[in-house]
């Protein structure tokens, strides 16, 4: 295949035309550019200290290096050691270093356990639902980015024109998507495959089961309180639904209405909670 | 197929490297890759596999990315079915022996098995994350971060903080939970 182009657009026109089924599924292209260059220039930026105080927040110092991770562009080893650089003492660290290790625990145990580990339900589920309860498509909605809540649909704009969300955003997408819309989480997780570009059969499965909870010992949920607070109102603040939306409620209430009890549960969160209404609602 | 757990690419003998191709995949596409650095000139290619591409429903940002990063990197580009590109290029070059970088995804094995059954396949190691050969348990992330913590920090001599030294102690000592 070609190697010499004039410009990016061109370059770009280029891969269009040879894959017009990946351009048809969606024609976006990212404003980041792969390559070993772009992928210095992030390693340059990192800022572990920083990032250890703000990395839930959407615009904390995150490094933004998953796709060159995902694709070797730079390796583990690389940015531990740009991060230690930049740095006095471990504990400065070590929140950094502690994330990396998730990529290096993801890809062991893909590497131990194969297609089975990442595309089953690695233990049972843990929201009172069993896997028939759960539906096994996307619904358009959801794939277009148009289900009326304004926080989800800029999540969805987003992982389309760029390939890349925020960790807080990802967790807060699949826990919609799996929990409110009680969706399996294999539809959504393939769903994420082919718009990330850090898209990695392991560390995506195993995070969205981790939401599930087929790979945790309970389920993921947030409220809107949780949400407005680590994107700074962005959503919340201009949103017609607020005060009524579909993530208002403490941690409790919200869990009685998206689950079934669970044995260990605490009962009185489930008191005068009709079980699934949130979800059935859609 | 050669993995690095039996052989480095260190210890082949020199002419297997003089008549080697390198097949460059996915996992691997910075310039220093290790099976580049093994064969220096050797011909190097990077197939985009389109059954993959299919089955993930690829959009074309990815491929946009990934070309970029092939750009940057001294390789025939081409796209098909893996292995037999692969295979279709050593033999063109009159190879005797493909070098590649390891990956965990199952379809990588596959992949390599087909190669190593024509011509014989090396794995190049890389470095890994965590210097240590020995017992991880996966189970759960606490319970692998309790010994993975011990080699995260890599060759770093930074000093530890005031409050590692006992929680260090605890799960050097009898495993205690990571604090
Ligand atoms: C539902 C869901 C799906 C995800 N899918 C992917 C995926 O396909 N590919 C992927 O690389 N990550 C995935 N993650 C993990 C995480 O969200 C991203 O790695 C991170 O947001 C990438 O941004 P960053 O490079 O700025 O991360 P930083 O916070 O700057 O972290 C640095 C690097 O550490 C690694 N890392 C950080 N957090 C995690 C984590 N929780 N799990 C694994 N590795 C981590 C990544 O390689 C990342 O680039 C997923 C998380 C969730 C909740």
């Amino acid at each position: 295949m070609a190697r010499d182009f004039a410009d990016r657009d061109a370059l770009i026109a280029y891969v269009a035309a040879q894959f017009p089924d990946a351009a048809e599924r969606d024609a976006n292209v990212a404003p980041v550019r792969g390559g070993r260059a772009a992928a210095e220039r992030r390693l340059d930026a990192i800022r572990p200290r920083e990032y250890a105080w703000t990395r839930n927040e959407l615009s904390g110092d995150v490094t933004r290096l998953s796709a060159y991770l995902r694709h070797g562009v730079v390796s583990l080893g690389e940015v531990r050691t740009a991060a230690i650089d930049r740095v006095n003492r471990r504990g400065d660290v070590r929140k950094l270093i502690q994330e990396l290790a998730w990529r290096d625990y993801f890809q062991r145990l893909y590497a131990a356990g194969g297609d089975e580990t990442i595309w089953e339900d690695q233990e049972d589920w843990k929201t009172g639902f069993g896997p028939e309860d759960y539906a096994d498509t996307l619904p358009e909605d959801i794939r277009l980015g148009a289900t009326g809540l304004p926080c989800m649909d800029a999540f969805i704009a987003e992982l389309r024109e760029t390939g890349y969300l925020h960790n807080h955003a990802r967790m807060w997408l699949a826990a919609y998507v799996v929990h409110w819309r009680r969706i399996d989480w294999r539809p959504g997780a393939a769903w994420f495959l082919a718009h990330l570009l850090d898209g990695d059969p392991a560390s995506n499965n195993l995070s969205w089961q981790w939401v599930a909870s087929t790979f945790s010992p309970k389920p993921y949920v947030f409220n809107r309180e949780n949400l407005e607070r680590y994107t700074a109102g962005a959503h919340c603040r201009t949103c017609p639904l607020l005060g009524h939306c579909d993530f208002e409620g403490t941690y409790d209430e919200i869990k009685g209405e998206l689950f079934r009890p669970m044995p260990w549960d605490d009962a009185s969160a489930h008191r005068g909670a009709t079980n699934g209404k949130r979800a059935a609602r859609r | 197929m050669t993995d690095h757990r039996d052989e480095t690419i260190g210890a082949a003998p020199d002419e297997a490297i003089r008549n080697a191709i390198v097949w460059v995949h996915g996992d691997c596409l910075r310039p220093g890759n290790p099976a580049l650095a093994a064969a220096p000139g050797a011909p190097a290619i990077f197939v985009f596999d389109d059954a993959l591409l299919d089955d993930y429903g690829t959009t074309l940002k990815r491929l946009v990315f990934l070309y970029e990063c092939l750009l940057e990197l001294p390789v025939t580009i081409r796209r098909g079915d893996v292995a037999e590109q692969v295979l279709a290029f050593a033999h063109g070059h009159g190879a005797e022996r493909i070098l590649t970088t390891p990956s965990p995804a199952p379809r990588f094995l596959e992949i390599g098995r087909r190669l190593d059954a024509e011509i014989p396949l090396t794995v190049v190691p890389e470095i890994p994350f965590l210097a240590y050969d020995g017992h991880l348990d996966l189970r759960r992330f606490s319970r692998y971060w309790k010994v993975a913590q011990r080699y995260a920090y890599g060759q770093a001599g930074l000093p530890l903080d005031e409050d590692e030294a006992p929680s260090r102690a605890r799960v050097d000592g009898r495993g205690g939970p990571v604090g």
